[in-house]
Order: C-alpha cells, then structure tokens, then sequence
C-alpha cells in the first residue's frame, strides 16, 4: 500500500514537472497575447497573410500571431477535430457553406457588439456584406471579399484555334469549341461533372440542387450526367484517365496549368493562383449554361469569411485584427485583394490603381457578374461534404463507362436523398 | 492507517521499523522499474486506452463533433454493412493491397537480407541505403514525389519510352494499375523486415551449414533444408507485423491517390478518417475502427493459430 503511495507520489512530481515546463514557455512570452490564425488557401494566399501578419505584429508588439494554413479539404478536416477538442484557433477563416453548421453549434462568437461599438469598423463596407455573414441579425463571419463561379481559358490557344470566348457560353458552344480547338491544336476540353456544374444546372431551371436531392428529384441529376457523358464521349474531351491523374481540385495539377487542356473551372478568387501555377496569362469566362436555360445561374458569393471562435480568450483583440484586416490599406496593399475584392469600398478604391492586371481582370469580371447575377442558393445542408465526394467518384464512374447516365441518376440520387434525410 | 496511529508506543517502534523497510523498499529495482515506467503508462493511458473506450462508445451513437453525441444502437454497422457501397470499396481495395504487398515486400526483404548477410566491406553501406526508403517511406515528400514519377508525363514513362517502349499510360489515372503503383511503393519499403532478417540470418548456426558442406548439400538444398526453416520465426514476426501495418496504410493513399480512381485506391484508414473528420460523421467512423480491430485481429489469431504447422522454434 505505502509502495503505491510512494509510486503515485513520484508519478504525481514527474507529472507536475512537465505541466510546469509546458506553463513556464507560456509565460516565456512576456504577457504578450497570443493569437492563432488558421485559414485554408494556396501558396500565394500563405504567403501574403503570412507578410501582413508579421507587419500587424511589427505595429502591435503586444500581439504574437500564429499562423497556420491548409488546403481546402485539410482545413475542415482539421478544423472540426479543433472544435471538438475546444481548442479551436481564435480567428478562422469560414466559408457560406460551412457557417450554418458552425453557428449552430455556438461555436462562432458574435461579432455584432464589436461591430457596434466600433472595434470593427464598418462604416465603408455595404450592409448587404455585412448580412452575408450574419444569421438572425447577428454578425458571426466578416466577408472578405466577393466571389464567383468561373470558367477559367487560355487565350492563347483559343486564339490559335481561331475561336473567340463571348462573356458565356452555353454547352453546345462549349462542345462545339471544344471540338475546333481539338482540331486546330490538338489541345482537349475540361467539363465540370462536380457540384458547382449541379448547382449552375440547376439554378438555370429556376431550382436549386439541394431543394432537388432533398425531395428525391432527379431531373436536374440526369440532366448533369447525361452532359457529363456527352462531353466525355467526345474526342475532344480529356480521357479519364488523365483527368484522375491530373486531379483538377488541386490547384498546382489541374490540367490547364500544363496545358493538356484549354480550359477549367474554379472560382474567381482562385484565379491569381491558377494563372501563377499555369506561368501564363489566362482569361476568364462566366459557367457555361444549357441553352433552353430560363433564368441566369450566375451568382455572387462571399470568397470567404473570418470567424472569432467563441472559446477564444481574446476575442477583443482578435476583432482589432479583424478591423485592420478589413480597413487597413497598408494591409491590403500587401493582401492585393487575393481572397477577393476588399469589402471596404475606401480600401477597394485605395488599392485599385495598384493592383496587377490579372486582379483587375476579377475586378472586371465580378463587376460583370454582378450585374447579372440572380440571388445565390441558401448556405449548404450539413452533409454537403459526403454528397460532393460522391458525385465525384459518380462523375468517374460515368466517365469509365461503369454506369450510364440513367444509372448514375438513379444511384447518385438516393445516396444524396439518404444522406440528407439523415442530418 | 488512522487505526494504527491508535496503538501504544510499541506499535511505534514497529512501524519505524518499517517506515525503515519502505526506504529500502524504495531503493529496490521495482520500484526503479514502475517509475521508469510509469510516463509510459501514463502516455498510454491517456493516449490509447482512454481514446480507445471512447471510441468505443462513439461507434454506437450519432456524432457530428461539433454537437453531442446520440445513441443509436447499432446503426452505424447496418449502414456500413448493408448501404454503404464505399465501405466495402474501401474494404476490398485495402485488402487488395495487403494480399499483394505484404508477401512481396517479405520476399524482397529476404533476397536482399540474403545478398547482404555475407561479409564484405561495402555490406554496412549497403543496409544502410536499402534501410533508407523505410524512413523517408511514408512521408509526405516521397508520397507526392511517387506522383510525378507515375505519371503520364513522368519518369518511369520517359525511361519505358528510353528502352524503346511506347509506353503513355497514365498510371494513376487507371482502376487496373493505380493501387499498384501504391503496391510497389510498399514493397520498396523493405528495410525494416530486412534487418530483421538479417538478425535472423546471423543466428543461425554456422555448424549447420559445416554439416552440410561435409555432406556436400547444394545451395538450393542448404537454403530450403535449412536456413527457410531456422528463418521460420522471423518470418512469422515480420508476417505480423506486415500485416498490421498493411492495414494501418494511409498516407500513400492520402496523399498520393486521394482513392481515385472510381475509390479503386480508396484505403479502409482513409475512407474512416473521411467520414470521420470530411463529413462529420465521427460515430461512424469509430464504428468503422472497431470492424478494422475485429479483422486485423482475427486474422493475427489465425496466423498465431497456425504456428504449430509452420514455425520451427529450436527449443
């Protein structure tokens, strides 16, 4: 018995020594506060957050930043075990279609009494911005910019090929092109089969994707696999093959950026990133859309958003951070509008005289859509993620010839219907 | 012990005595042996046994992360049994790899293990570049650095087409060859099996071999009549260990694959990690852990089971 005291005392000092090791390197800080700083993006993204943090530090040496980064599928991956060990960073960047779920956890802090009592300014930025991020009237996600869906070419061959890309396409041009271009230059066509095409699809029908899945339709989906079929049985088309190698979810191996294809699709404010992995001037276009289309699917959307998280100790200064973030044209200046066009129209019109021209090409083509764009679709449903891993696998399995597009309707639709009831 | 503070001064004197005892006690190689343990048990608790229990629990409820879970019996395993066809995609691809890479990877091991037991000077340069790949093996770097030699445009294409073979196949792009170009990542892991054939090989007595010489055995004969069977268990060993590694694969298919194409490289770790953390279905998950447990140990049991008709121990 006295042995077992006497172990668990040793136990208990040896524990105790490495608990007060840990505090002791806390403490190392000088009382300086420290923040964490997560968001999720690509290599141009890391490397100008990283500058304007260090230069925020320079100014305020009273805050430590850290900072850490992930692509798009790593960041929610790692984001959600954060929160479910309550250690979620105190500033984290969040996306439309994930804040729903978030907020609804309380996982977000409400950003609404900083805004208010002026902490983060906003007397510059559009109150419909400011909605963007707020669910009931609260603030919980500060945009950082606006956002829409593209078709990104390369000029150079469509110029080659002799063919010009109006503002839109529909998918019998796109074909059509497609086919030309093979012709003339021997370069191949890239056609969505992933959510983004499902959501164009069906908005151009005056629906919405997710309504459609919900209720066990399947117009919209055997529309979408019938298109995804007909492009890829085309001799102009990238095989299948080639377009799992090349992986075009990953921005550095989409296969335009080596050029085994002429075009691809992305959002705009991945634009800057494709352009610099491709090494090239690219242009863009809007989605393409069905040519018996009623309504006009493009549509704005915040790029992204910063988010306190309601475990964060230091939620006041992380919305200091916020405000400089947002209305600071210093930072901006170093930031040059990469997640977006800055919110604040005084920062927006600061910076726009300096930016390069393929930031002016978003500028512009934002503009554009903007003065199309229908609204966009309510946030996401929770599930969203298993439903879009699925239709990719559903695209392959269409694209190999393992299903036809009758098939792939059926089995994608009452996967995604099952899925949905389920949440 | 607050009974005992009752007693008269005799009782004192006794306890003194034994207060004398626990000093000794105290110097004694067991208690060294629990102190110098006990960071261990208290990593392994908390690292394995308290997340595995919970784990557990996890397996039979409905849990997002982010809200708190909900008992749902044995749901999770009907779903994963009966309406998931990605589950047993997962599964068959991940056994896949372990039926082919597990036995390959062994046999290489061996041959290499058998070419450098033999003394020379250059040997210790040798193990130490096969034993090599094993550490930068599963990192990230080799992973993506697999990606461009296998691709359409990469390496081993070039050096096919270098010898005259037309070759353009994108490998990673087809159900029929992307898991081997994973499968042949895993056997160029040899290292570890191999040196611990090595130490395998050097126990064996050399007087064996001397009989044999006398009797003027052939090498063929030497290496099946004898070295095979006093290699048997460390064979047996390096088959367990294989085979719970096999299962345990993850980055290659992370990384280099992301299960593409058709889920034909989707690994059983990564489709759990998928659903666990991508789609916040993290009961799930766990349930799809403790199925993996189910298997990798039955199949440990088996091969443990059959070591009466195989392993030669010498004692």
């Amino acid at each position: 018995m006295k042995k077992f005291i006497a172990i668990i005392l040793i136990v208990a000092i040896a524990v105790g020594t490495v608990f007060a090791g840990g505090s002791k390197e806390e403490a190392a800080d000088d009382g300086k506060i420290t923040l964490n700083l997560y968001w999720w993006g690509n290599q141009i993204r890391n490397d100008v957050t990283q500058k304007a943090v260090e230069l925020y530090m320079e100014q305020n040496p009273n805050i430590v930043i850290r900072t850490e980064f992930a692509d798009w599928s790593g960041y929610w991956d790692r984001l959600s075990a954060t929160a479910a060990g309550g250690n979620m960073p105190d500033i984290v960047q969040m996306d439309y279609s994930y804040l729903n779920q978030y907020q609804q956890n309380g996982l977000l802090a409400d950003l609404t009494p900083f805004i208010e009592d002026g902490t983060i300014d906003v007397t510059n930025v559009p109150e419909s911005i400011i909605a963007s991020g707020s669910v009931d009237g609260r603030c919980y996600a500060l945009s950082l910019g606006s956002n829409a869906p593209v078709m990104v070419y390369d000029p150079a061959i469509t110029e080659a090929a002799g063919v010009t890309i109006p503002d839109q396409l529909t998918f019998d041009q796109l074909y059509e092109i497609g086919e030309t271009i093979y012709e003339k230059t021997g370069v191949r066509t890239y056609f969505d089969g992933g959510i983004n095409m499902m959501q164009i699809l069906a908005r151009s029908y005056g629906s919405h994707i997710f309504d459609e899945l919900a209720a066990g339709d399947e117009t919209t989906m055997l529309k979408h696999w019938t298109n995804v079929k007909r492009f890829n049985d085309s001799e102009a088309s990238i095989s299948p093959d080639l377009l799992s190698e090349k992986n075009p979810d990953i921005v550095e191996t989409k296969p335009i950026v080596d050029g085994t294809t002429w075009n691809d699709f992305s959002y705009s404010n991945q634009f800057i990133a494709i352009v610099n992995a491709a090494g090239r001037p690219l242009a863009m276009s809007m989605y393409p859309m069905p040519d018996d289309a009623v309504e006009q699917p493009m549509f704005l959307k915040p790029s992204q958003f910063f988010s306190i998280a309601e475990t964060s100790a230091h939620k006041e200064e992380a919305a200091k951070f916020l405000d400089w973030f947002t209305n600071s044209v210093e930072c901006n200046e170093i930031l040059m509008a990469e997640r977006g066009i800055p919110i604040s129209t005084a920062v927006a019109e600061a910076i726009m005289p300096l930016v390069d021209e393929n930031t002016q090409a978003i500028f512009e083509y934002i503009d554009a859509v903007g003065a199309i764009a229908t609204p966009i679709d309510a946030p996401d449903p929770a599930g969203k993620g298993e439903i879009e891993a699925i239709g990719k696998t559903t695209a392959e399995d269409v694209r190999y010839n393992t299903y036809t597009p009758e098939e792939a309707t059926a089995d994608y639709v009452s996967r995604a219907h099952s899925i949905l009831q389920s949440q | 012990m607050s009974d005992k503070k009752k007693k008269g001064p005799q009782r004192t004197v006794i306890l003194r005595k034994r207060e004398m005892t626990l000093a000794q006690k105290m110097n004694t190689q067991a208690v060294a042996g629990y102190v110098f343990v006990a960071l261990f048990i208290i990593g392994f608790l908390s690292f394995m046994i308290i997340p595995m229990a919970m784990s557990f629990g996890f397996a039979f409820t409905r849990y997002n992360i982010l809200s708190a879970p909900r008992f749902i019996g044995l749901e999770n395993f009907k779903e994963m049994f009966t309406n998931d066809p990605v589950f047993w995609q997962s599964f068959k691809a991940t056994m896949y790899y372990v039926v082919f890479s597990v036995p390959m990877r062994l046999i290489m091991a061996l041959v290499i293990a058998l070419l450098l037991v033999r003394k020379s000077k250059a040997s210790g340069v040798y193990r130490a570049l096969f034993y090599l790949p094993s550490i930068v093996g599963s990192s990230v770097a080799v992973a993506i650095l697999w990606r461009r030699m296998f691709a359409s445009d990469g390496v081993i294409n070039s050096m096919l087409q270098a010898v005259g073979i037309n070759c353009e196949i994108a490998w990673l792009g087809r159900t029929d060859t992307a898991i081997w170009t994973l499968i042949i990542l895993a056997v160029w892991q040899f290292g570890s099996s191999m040196l611990i054939f090595l130490a395998g090989l050097k126990q064996i007595p050399v007087s064996l071999y001397e009989v044999a010489d006398v009797e003027g055995a052939n090498p063929f004969t030497r290496f099946f009549k004898i070295t095979l069977p006093m290699l048997t268990p460390t064979i047996f060993f390096n088959l367990i260990n294989q085979l719970i590694n096999g299962f345990m694969a993850f980055t290659q298919s992370y990384i280099i694959t992301q299960g593409r194409p058709r889920n034909s490289t989707l690994f059983y770790t990564v489709y759990m990690y998928q659903n666990s953390f991508t789609y916040n279905k993290m009961g799930y998950g766990c349930a799809m852990a403790w199925f993996m447990i189910v298997i990798v140990g039955a199949l440990t049991l088996i091969l443990f089971k059959s070591q009466n008709k195989w392993v030669y121990y010498e004692s």
